[in-house]
């Protein structure tokens, strides 16, 4: 059973912190999609201005990610929130560092898209599609998870999860066979495998996102849980 | 000096049991000044050694409940109550219990401390004197004990025979907790001990609370909700008269089960 408050806070600088703070967090997101957006436009459109778009403005979501935190120790060392605030503000600083570790898998991408630049498309590109529509829709409904407090999505969001990881592993095994077959093409396919990685890892971080808002709305810790339930019997 | 047996039909220290889960027990206790219900049937088990507190907004009721532990408020005129209050199992209204051994057993430490005009000495052996306690080695391994117990000794142990109003705000608390300790009660009832302290005179008392729980049940009124979960395992939240949520100090302050306790800790009303 958990409680839900209904009303503001008394001290209104409270509220106005603690929303700052939600504030940072859908901020670091959008810019985060706008990046991966880029460094996928880069790899699709074979432009490299794209993928240094996305590198370049990673640096200011690395700045926001620091905000965060300064602002999550902030409001506890001035308003020592407890109950559904003070995991309102653990959850807020964990969500912004997966964040932050899902656009550094931008940069990651925009990588490969230049180094896949430099040489004529490979047909085998699009067998990303599958993978990259399913981690972006990941991506958005954490988010959206996170700025509805909507722990029944999130809760959908984990499972997916090993949706991505299946298609994570058919790909690499199809490039990696590809590879043996079209040896000449191979640091190209490499390439490939290593994005294809990226987008397993950010379906990783969208499932760590989903786990914290979990926790801020129900206050329960759904992490590792065939681990815990072994440890309770 | 009248022994403590024949005037305490209730167990001794010696029998306590440590870690008794119902050690007081309220049970559907109503309590009414003149006509105004200040208590609405509240039920609640305290258990032995370990720290209670009690958190709610001005007025509501839990200093009234803390007050009767020690049959205190009936020193207010056109009080009444319904229900039952029992510690280890006897009813404290038990027309057999004398309220003066009840109190012995039970000690108090209120708001503003509240030194007697006398040495710091005769403040502790107060409650022994009164009890007909001339033994001089007594009084002194009392005051050392109490003194000691209260982490005062240090501070006060070439000072016990000066007058105990020249003590800090801090130290003339730690001062009563000391003569509160001194009748070697098993329940000591704080009601709001550290809101004329600074912080680290509260920080002091605080790291006493801790090391007291070990020899007595502690059950302490506070508006300070830090304080709340940084002393106790234990938290009531009382709002209206009513005992809204009773549960471990960590599920209080972290997920609470219920919507007002939420709102009241998270300074949404109160």
């Amino acid at each position: 059973m958990h409680a839900e408050p209904s009303r503001p806070h008394t001290l209104t600088s409270f509220t106005a912190e603690l929303d700052q703070l939600r504030n940072s967090v859908l901020r670091i997101s959008s810019l985060t999609r706008l990046n991966l957006e880029n460094a996928i436009k880069g790899l699709f459109e074979r432009d490299d201005d794209w993928c240094n778009n996305s590198i370049a403005d990673d640096e200011e979501i690395d700045l926001l990610e620091m905000q965060i935190d300064r602002e999550g120790i902030e409001v506890m060392s001035r308003f020592q929130p407890v109950a559904s605030d003070l995991r309102e503000v653990i959850s807020s600083i964990k969500i912004g560092a997966n964040i932050e570790r899902v656009a550094d898998q931008a940069v990651n991408i925009a990588r490969r898209a230049r180094k896949l630049n430099e040489h004529p498309e490979l047909p085998e590109l699009h067998l990303l599609d599958e993978m990259i529509k399913f981690s972006f829709e990941m991506f958005d409904d954490a988010v959206r998870a996170f700025a509805e407090r909507n722990a029944e999505l999130a809760k959908r969001i984990k499972p997916r999860d090993k949706e991505l990881d299946r298609l994570n592993r058919e790909l690499t095994e199809t490039l990696v066979n590809k590879m043996q077959d079209d040896a000449k093409n191979l640091p190209g396919y490499l390439n490939l495998i290593f994005i294809s990685r990226c987008l397993e890892r950010i379906g990783d971080h969208c499932s760590n996102i989903a786990e914290d808002i979990v926790f801020a709305v129900h206050a329960q810790d759904i992490r590792h849980l065939a681990q815990a339930n072994r440890v309770a019997s | 000096m009248i022994p403590a047996e024949n005037i305490l039909p209730l167990p001794l220290t010696d029998d306590f049991v440590p870690g008794e889960s119902n050690f007081i027990q309220v049970k559907d206790f109503k309590f009414f000044y003149g006509k105004k219900r200040a208590l609405h049937g509240i039920t609640l088990d305290i258990p032995s050694r370990q720290v209670t507190a009690f958190i709610g907004p001005s007025g509501c009721g839990k200093s009234t409940l803390l007050r009767n532990f020690n049959r205190m408020n009936e020193l207010i005129p056109g009080v009444r109550h319904e229900g039952d209050i029992t510690i280890h199992g006897t009813s404290i209204y038990d027309p057999s219990v004398e309220i003066i051994a009840l109190r012995r057993r039970i000690g108090m430490v209120f708001q503003k401390s509240n030194p007697f005009p006398m040495s710091i000495y005769e403040n502790i052996v107060y409650p022994l004197r009164i009890a007909g306690q001339k033994d001089r080695s007594v009084l002194d391994e009392t005051v050392e004990r109490c003194l000691r117990s209260a982490a005062l000794w240090e501070e006060a142990k070439d000072r016990l025979h000066d007058s105990a109003l020249g003590l800090s705000g801090g130290q003339m608390q730690r001062l009563c907790i000391a003569r509160a300790v001194a009748s070697r009660p098993e329940i000591l009832l704080m009601d709001e001990p550290c809101s004329a302290l600074d912080p680290i005179a509260t920080a002091k008392v605080e790291e006493l609370i801790v090391e007291l729980k070990k020899d007595f049940t502690i059950v302490i009124v506070t508006h300070n909700m830090q304080q709340a979960s940084r002393v106790s395992e234990l938290t009531a939240f009382f709002y209206l008269g009513n005992l809204v949520e009773f549960d471990d100090t960590k599920k209080i302050f972290t997920n609470p089960s219920q919507k007002q306790t939420e709102e009241y800790i998270t300074g949404r009303f109160g």
